[in-house]
C-alpha cells in the first residue's frame, strides 16, 4: 500500500489517466485505480471526492448528471479538452521525477 | 439496506455550502456508498458485515466534512479581477500621473515666454509632455507584466495597460458633446478643434505609448511562459 502523502501526489495523474477511457462516475473511478493498480492505490471517499470537485473546479474534468436505466442518478465525471492537455505535461513531471529518484536513490521507473 | 442519503446527510450535518451545492454532493456520496455496498454484496459479503464495511468510509466524517467544503469553496471572482486588472490599471494611472506631476514640479523649465502659435507656444509643453510620453512605455510594460504574471491575457492585460489614458478619455467623451451643444467652446479657451487635439495628444498618443510597452512584455512573457 503506497503512503498517503505520496498518493495525493499522483492522485491527479491517476484519476486523469482513468478519465481518459470515457465518462466514469466515482465509485468506478474509485474501483477502476483500485483494480488496476493491483489494490495499490485506493481511495476513500475523503480524498476522492474532494479531489474531483477541484479538478472540476480547475476545468479539467466535468460532471454531469446522468440517469441510469434503474432510474438512479449518478454524477459522472469526463475529461475537458483541458484536462486531456494537462495529461502529457503531467506524466513528464511524474517522468522527470522517476528518473531523479532513480539517479539518486536508485529507484527504478515502473 | 440502509437509507444511505440520510445516513450521508447526518453525518455531513451543517455543511457550509449553497444549499444546492449540499444536496448534490449527499446524493453523490449516498449513490458511492450503495455502489460499494452492492458490489461488496455481489462478492459474497453478508449484508452486516457490507454495512460496517460501507460506514467505515464516514468514520472521519469532519475529516471529509472540511475537504469538501475546501474544494468546493468557490473562488471570488473579485480575486482574478482585482490582481488581473484592477491592481494592475490603477498602478499604471498612479504611476502615469505621478511622473507627470514629478516632471511638472521638478522637470526643466523653459523660460521662454510663451505666444499664440508658433514653436515658442509649443515649447512648454513639449518640455513636460515629451519626457512624460518617453515614460509611459516603461509603465505599461510594468502594467502588462503585473496583469499578465497574474494569469490575465488579451483584453485584460490591453485595458490594464491603457488605463491612465481613460480620464482623458471620459473627459473628451464627456467635453466633446457639451462643447457641440453649447456652440463650440465650453470655455473661452476650450473650443471644439482643442477636443480633437486634445484627444490625439492625451489619449491616442500616450495610449501608444503605453502599448508599445506593455504588448512586447506581453508577448514575451507569454512565450516564456509556454
Amino acid at each position: 500500500m503506497i503512503a498517503s502523502g505520496i498518493k495525493r501526489g499522483t492522485a491527479e495523474l491517476v484519476v486523469l489517466s482513468i478519465l481518459q477511457d470515457g465518462a466514469l462516475h466515482g465509485y468506478e473511478i474509485a474501483r477502476r485505480i483500485e483494480q488496476e493498480t493491483d489494490g495499490s492505490l485506493r481511495f476513500t471517499l475523503a480524498a476522492l471526492y474532494p479531489m474531483l470537485y477541484r479538478l472540476e473546479k480547475q476545468k479539467w474534468i466535468r460532471g454531469t448528471w446522468e440517469t441510469s436505466v434503474n432510474g438512479r442518478r449518478r454524477r459522472c465525471y469526463r475529461l475537458t479538452p483541458k484536462g486531456k492537455q494537462k495529461i502529457a505535461p503531467l506524466r513528464k513531471e511524474w517522468s522527470d521525477l522517476f528518473a531523479a529518484l532513480h539517479r539518486l536513490a536508485g529507484v527504478s521507473n515502473a | 439496506m440502509p437509507d444511505w442519503q440520510e445516513l450521508v446527510r447526518q453525518r455531513l450535518a451543517g455543511f457550509e455550502l449553497e444549499s444546492d451545492d449540499s444536496t448534490e454532493i449527499v446524493e453523490e456520496l449516498a449513490g458511492h456508498l450503495e455502489d460499494q455496498y452492492q458490489s461488496l454484496l455481489q462478492d459474497g459479503v453478508s449484508e452486516k458485515s457490507a454495512i460496517y464495511c460501507v460506514l467505515q468510509n464516514l468514520d472521519d466524517s469532519r475529516d471529509l466534512k472540511s475537504k469538501i467544503e475546501s474544494s468546493r469553496e468557490k473562488e471570488l471572482p473579485m480575486n482574478s479581477r482585482v490582481s488581473q486588472f484592477w491592481l494592475p490599471a490603477f498602478l499604471t494611472i498612479f504611476l502615469a500621473m505621478s511622473f507627470l506631476m514629478f516632471i511638472e514640479a521638478v522637470g526643466f523649465e523653459p523660460w521662454v515666454s510663451a505666444t499664440w502659435g508658433g514653436p515658442q507656444g509649443t515649447l512648454p509643453a513639449a518640455v513636460v509632455y515629451l519626457p512624460w510620453l518617453i515614460t509611459l512605455p516603461f509603465i505599461g510594460a510594468f502594467g502588462a507584466y503585473l496583469s499578465g504574471r497574474a494569469g490575465a491575457r488579451g483584453w485584460t492585460v490591453f485595458s490594464s495597460v491603457v488605463f491612465p489614458t481613460v480620464p482623458y478619455l471620459a473627459f473628451c467623451l464627456i467635453g466633446l458633446p457639451t462643447a457641440v451643444i453649447l456652440e463650440g467652446r465650453i470655455a473661452h479657451n476650450i473650443t471644439l478643434p482643442a477636443f480633437f487635439v486634445g484627444f490625439g495628444v492625451w489619449v491616442l498618443l500616450p495610449a501608444g505609448a503605453l502599448l508599445a510597452g506593455g504588448m512586447p512584455v506581453h508577448y514575451f512573457s507569454r512565450r516564456a511562459l509556454s
